[in-house]
């Protein structure tokens, strides 16, 4: 038995350290530890919920718009506010870019360097390079040039961002050619993910952090100019995702076939649906809600049946609450996987751990009979099924592979959508829908904004007095994501999803991470 | 300019595919963001070219969002790439690096021992818990500064969390959030500090303040660093106000205001009027931010039809200590204490008997007395705002 520590884990948002015991080259057992407490929730007490607004978004710098929206919605649940039509139109464009942009990010800057090795890029040949990547069906770029610049940058001997990075690891199993393909689109993602935040940036002033979706609805007010500048940037983002994260996605995956059969995870899953149909009925969500207990069986969550434990830990009280009546008292005695190890909470759906984020999203989606989802995912295990010589059900997605692979379809899926919102948007405002904003009735109630952020389902829990916040709660994508065991010692999912993971070299246990950046924690 | 050292540079560069043309275009926009005219272009190829290794700098996270690496992904010019490929050697910055866990830490200690590296630090410093508020590498988050910090050339504080804790320091500051300076002078560690608050930080102002830390000594007129103000910030970038340089000023001028949940407040908007009604700190917010913009230039805040809330302003309101979001909030109400330059901390309905028209007619005047010319409909005058939130508990 081995201990393999990976601390700090980066290239994810925020602090996060995992623990495996390893023996025989697998991993037998996983602790999870968050790393960084702030206390947005009690900072946002005795302030007014326009004001959470524009605050709570600062939980995430990834998904600011995520968090936003959920507390925005919140409120509104709180002040039973109804949004106009608009307002909803806008707010859908703004959360799918927010999705477009998270997802390339998280693809190409965040994962990539998990399976593509940069310095093998080195040894590629041009001509093939190029043959790969017609038959591969992916976009191609001047890899001559790439890969001299990145020469260049190696012989120099000072390797920035790439310093001690596991080149030569014997999981990276791409050839030389397809890592040269990964690394010029890797270049090239940074642009895209600049381009769908730009979407934002015109809809909510900048990114990250943004403006608008003010309880009540949004004060960005359409233009033809303003219109122009988000469709053509959508076009470029969707075009992209469709003619090379999508191949590319398809051309990595043979290579890691084995990441089928692992990091499977708690097997339940829970989405509280995100993009509003113009009934506001979060059932009828693009994306909607659902869960999923252990198979393939669909069930409607019920709020009132989330509680959160802090037995393992730093928190003294508030254990076994719904985050309706949540506490957040933080209380830190000192690290022990025996005891309390962790800054995040544990959330349980009626006493059982969820796992949340597009693979669950995409599960629910695909099981409640949506088209757009189910040709995706059918079309994807296809290829995969050709790869592996057998046929791949739709329960190999719960896997390492199945998680990456679940991200990039709905990249794809919601670019596809966010035409359609554009268009919805033009069509509202050329009828002479001029109304964007409500003002709030009452000021004392308590409501929920159950949304999704790319990484999960996300809710905040909003009580309002007198005008003022008087309690405020949320449980992030991360919060159940991440969660460390409960009472009764029953495992987070990425902590289950790390069990029965090979780990090839225990003192850079690459797999692990690996599976730890399947979840975009 | 040793001549050797500019023929190894150039090497460098036509290695990268970057060639001479590109170069010092790129040396010009970067004379445009410092403040300079672009005939320093020449002056800053040449000091660039000076050295053929990359600058070393480590970006470290302490307790943030990462909102401000997510801001430098938007950066405008130069791009990401050559930032990190042409420009520094980040050694450390967890969100991007390759290596994690035992090797990325080796990349701090093997750039430490080294010296002469540039920290940038994102996030507030957390010393709540015995500074177990943020632990890093199995160990509170501050050990992790206190053996980096003092062996840096400059250190740069980006966004308002390191600066002064920003929200995160917000009341009651459940987590013990202070800014890199304090911690800093509280630590007796000298090493210069470089503040550029805002939530997040401007990703354009990074790389003017990256060139101008490589090029410190070498312009000694354009120098951004020779112009900190008092709070460390560069001058050039925080001298003056959103208010003086806002595209909506006009409006406000002339008395036309956007009101929010208003029947015309679309129409009203879509012309750009002023959002000063709806509590917008632009007066009190010393950035540049209607110059440089946000997002490749695409747009800002109050352009989008938010008031400006401030995410850079706590030092102004509260004397150099405090931080925006108790200084901002509500941020929809009117400011609870506007400082003018030259006046001191004034409450906005005094500002007319305070300073008898002088200043004040920039503020508030121009407000009430479109109300009673009748120009602006249905606006609450001062006194009225000020009652509101008293009745709601508005102001703190």
């Amino acid at each position: 038995m081995a201990r393999a520590v990976i601390d700090p884990v980066t290239r994810i948002e925020g602090h996060l350290r995992v623990e495996v015991e390893v023996d025989n080259g697998v991993v037998k057992d996983a602790w999870v530890s968050g790393g960084l407490y702030r206390g947005m929730e009690t900072v946002l007490l005795d302030r007014q919920p326009t004001d959470a607004f524009y605050i709570a978004q600062r939980i995430c710098g990834v998904c600011p718009i995520s968090h936003g929206h959920a507390s925005t919605m919140g409120s509104e649940a709180a002040l039973g506010i109804k949004i106009p039509n608009n307002a909803r139109i806008i707010r859908n464009i703004i959360e799918g870019a927010e999705t477009l942009h998270s997802h390339i990010l998280w693809f190409y800057t965040l994962t990539a360097l998990d399976y593509v090795d940069v310095v093998s890029a080195l040894s590629a040949n041009i001509a093939d390079t190029y043959a790969l990547a017609a038959s591969a069906g992916t976009s191609t770029a001047d890899f001559g040039a790439i890969q001299k610049r990145l020469k260049g940058f190696v012989d120099n001997g000072q390797l920035s961002i790439f310093t001690n990075g596991y080149w030569g690891h014997p999981a990276m199993k791409l050839p030389p050619e397809l890592n040269l393909i990964a690394v010029a689109h890797y270049l090239e993602a940074l642009e895209m993910q600049a381009e769908a935040a730009q979407i934002i940036a015109v809809m909510g002033g900048k990114f990250p952090h943004f403006m608008t979706s003010l309880p009540g609805g949004t004060v960005w007010i359409p233009t033809e100019e303003k219109l122009d500048e988000i469709y053509f940037r959508w076009q470029n983002v969707r075009n992209w995702i469709a003619n090379t994260m999508i191949p590319d996605t398809l051309a990595i995956a043979p290579f890691y076939l084995d990441a089928a059969g692992y990091g499977k995870g708690v097997g339940n899953h829970m989405a509280w649906g995100v993009f509003d149909d113009k009934s506001m009925d979060p059932l009828k969500r693009t994306l909607p809600r659902g869960m999923l207990m252990g198979g393939l069986d669909l069930t409607q969550p019920d709020p009132a049946k989330i509680k959160e434990y802090i037995d393992h830990s730093w928190y003294s009280s508030g254990d076994g609450l719904n985050p309706a009546q949540g506490e957040t008292k933080a209380a830190f005695d000192a690290y022990s996987t025996d005891a309390k190890y962790s800054w995040v909470k544990a959330p349980r759906y009626d006493e059982k751990p969820m796992e949340v984020g597009p693979l669950s999203r995409m599960l629910v989606a695909y099981v409640s009979g949506n088209a757009g989802v189910k040709s995706l995912v059918d079309s994807t295990l296809a290829v995969l099924s050709k790869a592996a010589g057998t046929t791949l059900p739709a329960t190999v997605l719960e896997s390492l592979l199945g998680r990456v692979a679940a991200r990039n379809l709905e990249a794809m899926y919601v670019a596809d959508e966010m035409g359609k919102w554009i268009v919805e948007l033009v069509g509202a405002v050329k009828g002479g829908d001029s109304s964007y904003f409500v003002e709030p009735a009452v000021d004392a109630g308590a409501g929920a904004g159950l949304w999704e952020a790319p990484r999960g389902a996300l809710g905040h829990w909003v009580s309002v007095k007198g005008g003022k916040i008087d309690r405020y709660q949320v449980v992030t994508p991360s919060t159940w994501d991440c969660s460390p065991r409960d009472a009764k010692g029953v495992r987070g999912p990425m902590e289950e999803a790390l069990v029965g993971a090979p780990i090839a070299d225990v003192t850079k246990p690459l797999e692990a991470l690996r599976i730890v950046h399947s979840f975009d924690p | 300019m040793a001549q050797e050292a500019r023929a190894e540079f150039s090497e460098l560069l036509a290695a990268r595919g970057v060639s001479r043309r590109d170069f010092l275009k790129y040396c010009g926009s970067v004379a445009a963001l410092l403040g300079m005219s672009e005939m320093y272009a020449p002056q800053i190829a040449s000091a660039i070219e000076s050295g053929s290794k990359l600058q070393p700098a480590l970006w470290l996270a302490h307790g943030l969002c990462t909102g401000c690496t997510e801001s430098m992904a938007q950066v405008n010019t130069p791009d990401v790439p050559t930032i990190v490929l042409d420009l520094l050697s980040v050694n450390y910055w967890e969100t991007v690096m390759a290596a994690a866990g035992t090797q990325a830490e080796e990349n701090i200690k093997a750039t430490v021992d080294k010296g002469g590296f540039v920290l940038i630090v994102e996030g507030s410093v957390m010393e709540g818990f015995n500074g177990n508020a943020l632990r890093i590498g199995g160990r509170p988050g501050v050990e992790e500064l206190k053996e980096v910090a003092p062996k840096a050339a400059a250190i740069i504080a980006v966004g308002s969390c390191a600066v002064d804790g920003g929200w995160v320091a917000g009341n009651p500051n459940p987590a013990g959030a202070t800014g890199v300076s304090a911690w800093a002078a509280k630590n007796n560690i000298k090493v210069p500090v470089i503040n550029l608050p805002t939530c997040p930080v401007n990703p354009e102002w990074v790389v003017a303040i990256l060139v101008d830390v490589l090029l410190a000594g070498e312009l000694a007129d354009g120098s951004i660093l020779k112009k900190l103000d008092a709070q460390g910030r560069p001058s050039l970038i925080f001298g003056q106000t959103i208010h003086d340089n806002c595209p909506r000023r006009g409006h406000f001028e002339n008395g036309e205001f956007v009101v929010y949940g208003a029947a015309d407040q679309a129409e009203k908007e879509a012309k750009g009027w002023c959002l000063y009604q709806m509590g917008c700190k632009g007066p009190q917010t010393y950035t540049n931010c209607p110059l440089v913009r946000w997002n490749k230039a695409v747009n800002w805040c109050v352009e989008s039809g938010s008031p400006c809330i401030g995410c850079g302003t706590a030092d102004a309101l509260k004397g150099g200590t405090g931080n925006w979001v108790d200084a901002g909030t509500p941020f929809l109400g009117r400011a609870a204490n506007v400082r003018l330059p030259g006046v001191g901390g004034v409450q906005p309905s005094t500002i007319g008997a305070v300073v008898g028209g002088v200043a004040a007619a920039g503020l508030v005047v121009h407000g009430v007395a479109s109300v009673a010319k009748g120009r602006v409909k249905g606006v609450p005058t001062e006194t009225e705002k000020a009652y509101d939130m008293k009745k709601k508990g508005g102001d703190k």
